[in-house]
């Protein structure tokens, strides 16, 4: 074994400070035994250095979701998706109920003394007892707003009879 | 190998204000570190997340006033650090990146010059695998153009200690492959 065998590899690869490095080639020159040796790492590096270089995948694009696997969890999550919104949403669908009649209240039978009615678009409805609000009463099918005017702002005192109340019925026009 | 080391001569000053250095910084140094992180077991996906972390934390560290000497062997040693954090996957398939494609051996070759060197591939990638963790990273890391010095700052190493490392490692692949 060669003394400079130790240095060879450092020397291949330009490691060695400048003098030693000079020692060490004008040894490999002379010395059979550390030529073949020197080549033979160099070989052995020139080989790992392509297998490195051209085994590598860099610069691939990316196979981020392109594994069938991904596509069919997607399409298992789409159809999965349809089917339980498919379940699901008859239940949730708006029940339309039919229009609730108009209450049809005969006119009251009193007369006007003093003033005449002027507001003839008003409906006069007799009170009724506080109905208990049905859930689909909520729905409707066309939108209806509803005024309650109190019958003071309205009539002279004493002109209606109390206990009446009067409620406009705006329903805008489609 | 040349040992010689990739110049970086770039005004890193103006890199924490993201100029154009920054990337040409990262075009320089990408596909060396994405490699070499391949190389460790690491997926490619795996890899360019690593990357990208690694050169954020390039940005944060030059941003707050952190040296800019050898920008390179930095960003390894963070990428080296950060794969090693990925310790279920590290060991899990060194020895297949470094199979050579078979296209490539086939390539201006006779069939019979194409089997040998695909035997020496063969010989060359299990006698790789027998190496010990520190003497295949140094021969990953001196493959990618790092001098020992850089290699002992990436590996916090002494530089003797790379030396001989990569001494006994090159040794080891030679008797293996009968060269």
């Amino acid at each position: 074994m060669c003394n400079f065998s130790g240095r060879l590899i450092a020397w291949l690869d330009g490691e060695l400070p400048e003098s030693e490095a000079i020692n060490v080639e004008w040894h490999v020159r002379q010395c059979a035994e550390c030529r073949r040796a020197s080549n033979g790492y160099r070989e052995i590096s020139a080989a790992f250095l392509d297998c490195y270089l051209t085994a590598m995948p860099v610069g691939r694009p990316s196979r981020r979701g392109t594994s069938h696997k991904r596509w069919f969890a997607l399409a298992g999550s789409v159809a999965a998706a349809i089917l339980i919104a498919a379940v699901l949403l008859p239940r949730f669908r708006p029940q339309v109920l039919p229009a609730l009649p108009v209450a049809t209240v005969p006119a009251p039978s009193f007369a006007f003394e003093k003033t005449p009615p002027r507001m003839l678009a008003v409906r006069v409805r007799h009170p009724r007892a506080p109905q208990p609000i049905r859930e689909q009463q909520w729905i409707a099918v066309e939108p209806t707003v509803e005024i309650a005017l109190p019958a003071d702002a309205l009539f002279p005192p004493g002109a209606v009879p109390p206990g009446f109340s009067y409620i406009a019925d705006i329903r805008p026009q489609p | 190998m040349s040992g010689e080391s990739v110049p970086l001569a770039l005004p890193l000053a103006r890199f924490a204000a993201g100029d154009r250095e920054a990337t040409i910084l990262f075009g320089e140094l990408r596909k060396p570190l994405l490699r070499y992180l391949v190389s460790l077991g690491l997926s490619p996906d795996e890899a360019q997340d690593i990357v990208q972390d690694a050169f954020l934390s390039l940005h944060r560290h030059l941003a707050a006033g952190g040296s800019q000497d050898n920008i390179r062997s930095w960003l390894f040693r963070v990428a080296h650090n950060q794969a090693r954090n990925h310790q279920s996957s590290y060991h899990r398939r060194f020895a297949d990146p470094l199979e050579p494609a078979a296209s490539l051996l086939l390539d201006n070759a006779t069939p019979e010059h194409a089997l040998l060197e695909k035997e020496k591939r063969r010989r060359l990638g299990a006698a790789i695998w027998t190496l010990a963790d520190s003497e295949r990273e140094c021969l990953l890391l001196r493959a990618n153009g790092l001098r020992y010095r850089e290699i002992g700052e990436v590996l916090g190493l002494a530089t003797s200690t790379v030396a001989d490392t990569v001494d006994r490692a090159i040794k080891k692949l030679a008797e293996k492959c009968n060269v």
